[in-house]
């Protein structure tokens, strides 16, 4: 734990670093000759916004030593909320430098303008077209995989139009060691977009795995079982995703991220559960076995095996959010745990229970509680009704909590409204672990 | 409390590139 939390400190730390480097090396040695005030700070905020933008490419890169302290959903919360600073500051730069001197909108004459002008202005169009797209996608009824594919493409042209921008101005890179280190620092973009767009993919690529089953569960959900074809495959841990690419080569970036729903403790069998939901989980359904697919992880922090001595765990789901959980479940089960759990899961009708009777025969295996908690519950049901609240969880928690980690998986409203509660009946939030579906 | 630590990480890396950029225009402009 201590180890973990270090090691997410110093990625915090290298974070901070690297966004400011390029500011700071401008600041050093020679500089060239004063310009205004506001000139210079809206050159500043400029260089700050790029290299936020540079590094977002370094977050969403599959890089699973940066994403192990932090888990990666929060990795691409954080790429979310930082793309708006960094936009900000970016627009921040022509907004003062035509506010300063209202002559240089002529610079926005994409027929007239120089070479320099008409990059930074692409890069600024370009940018924000990835922040309407990716804010506003579903509103504008932009499938998932095409969004995907024009964020990337978006991202690295926004990029080498803003550093050709940079280069062509020449202002403040001119001398050679001050160009050298931008060099370098462009080298390492490319690299991380190498790694991300041609290694990664090769590296799938050599590693196939093939269908082996595709049962259907309870509430329009499929386990889909893949195992390894030629290969060891990897070890996950309960509660972990992995990236599926179905019918798709790696390079294509199709894949999607799914919760692990099998044990940990079987090797080279992964199970995954998947609500028909959208585009691609309606296609599940259609895989057969033998077909192939690529699995790209482990990935998350949303693990029982990172709190090895808690006294008990006690799981809260809402619908498919269960995925993990049944994994963290399956997994104690494999291991013979005896430890106390307690299970909160929350769904609309019973129909929509997945894996309601494998968590009958948990509850038989383990010390395990199962509650379930319905918001539209029929006549004769003699379970929990309405939502997962202060209530609920003062009844089910209120002198069992001690000692023991929370793990909280569904959607952001039910997560949300769950850590206000536990908050609330006093428990401190650093032993609640929470898992959001909307990676991207 | 990730988020709410991830949303302060991003305003706080926000406002010192912020004052990083007014030092630079500072140190630029003399």
């Amino acid at each position: 734990m201590i180890r973990r939390r270090l090691a997410g400190s110093v990625w915090v730390v290298i974070y901070v670093i690297l966004s400011a480097l390029p500011l700071l090396v401008l600041l050093v040695g020679e500089t060239p000759s004063g310009r205004e005030l506001w000139r210079e700070i809206s050159v500043g905020l400029g260089f700050a916004g790029l290299a936020l933008i540079a590094l977002q490419f370094a977050l969403t890169g599959r890089f699973r030593v940066i994403k192990a302290p932090f888990g990666s959903d929060i990795v691409y919360h954080f790429h979310r909320q930082i793309s708006i600073v960094a936009f900000a500051l970016i627009l921040a730069h022509p907004v003062i430098l035509f506010v300063g001197a209202p002559n240089n909108l002529r610079l926005l004459n994409v027929f007239s303008a120089p070479g320099r002008a008409k990059l930074g202005v692409l890069a600024v169009v370009f940018l924000l077209a990835i922040i309407v797209l990716s804010l506003w996608r579903r509103n504008l009824g932009i499938e998932y995989r095409l969004w995907r594919v024009s964020h990337g493409v978006l991202a690295t042209l926004a990029i080498a139009f803003a550093l050709g921008h940079v280069l062509l101005v020449d202002h403040y890179v001119g001398t050679p060691w001050k160009r050298t280190l931008w060099i370098i620092y462009i080298c390492g973009w490319v690299g991380i977009l190498l790694w991300t767009r041609i290694l990664d993919p090769v590296l799938m690529l050599r590693r196939p795995y093939r269908i082996k089953e595709v049962r259907p569960e309870r509430g329009d959900t499929w386990s889909v079982v893949v195992e390894p074809d030629g290969h060891p495959g990897f070890r996950f841990g309960p509660g972990q995703f992995a990236w599926l690419s179905v019918r798709n080569s790696p390079f294509a970036d199709a894949d999607h991220p799914f919760s692990f729903s099998s044990s940990a403790e079987c090797p080279s069998i992964y199970e995954f559960g998947i609500r028909e939901l959208g585009d691609f989980t309606r296609q599940v359904k259609t895989l057969r076995p033998g077909e192939k697919v690529y699995l790209d992880g482990p990935f998350g922090a949303f693990s029982i095996d990172r709190y090895p001595d808690a006294l008990g765990y006690i799981f809260i789901a809402g619908g498919i959010g269960i995925t993990p959980i049944i994994s963290m479940l399956r997994t104690l089960a494999d291991r013979g745990d005896k430890r106390p759990l307690l299970l909160l899961y929350a769904n609309r009708d019973p129909d929509r229970i997945a894996y309601y009777e494998d968590l009958e025969q948990l509850a038989a295996k383990l010390s395990l509680r199962v509650v379930h908690v319905l918001s539209r519950s029929p006549v004769h049901w003699d379970g929990e009704r309405g939502r997962i609240d202060t209530v609920l969880l003062r009844r089910y928690l209120h002198d069992i909590y001690e000692g023991r980690e929370v793990f909280v998986c569904g959607p952001d409203g039910l997560i949300d409204a769950v850590e206000d509660h536990l908050s609330d009946l006093g428990l401190h939030l650093r032993n609640v672990h929470s898992e959001r579906f909307n990676l991207v | 409390m990730r988020h709410r630590l991830s949303n302060l990480l991003a305003l706080g890396t926000g406002a010192l590139l912020v004052a990083l950029a007014i030092i630079f225009g500072l140190v630029q402009s003399m």
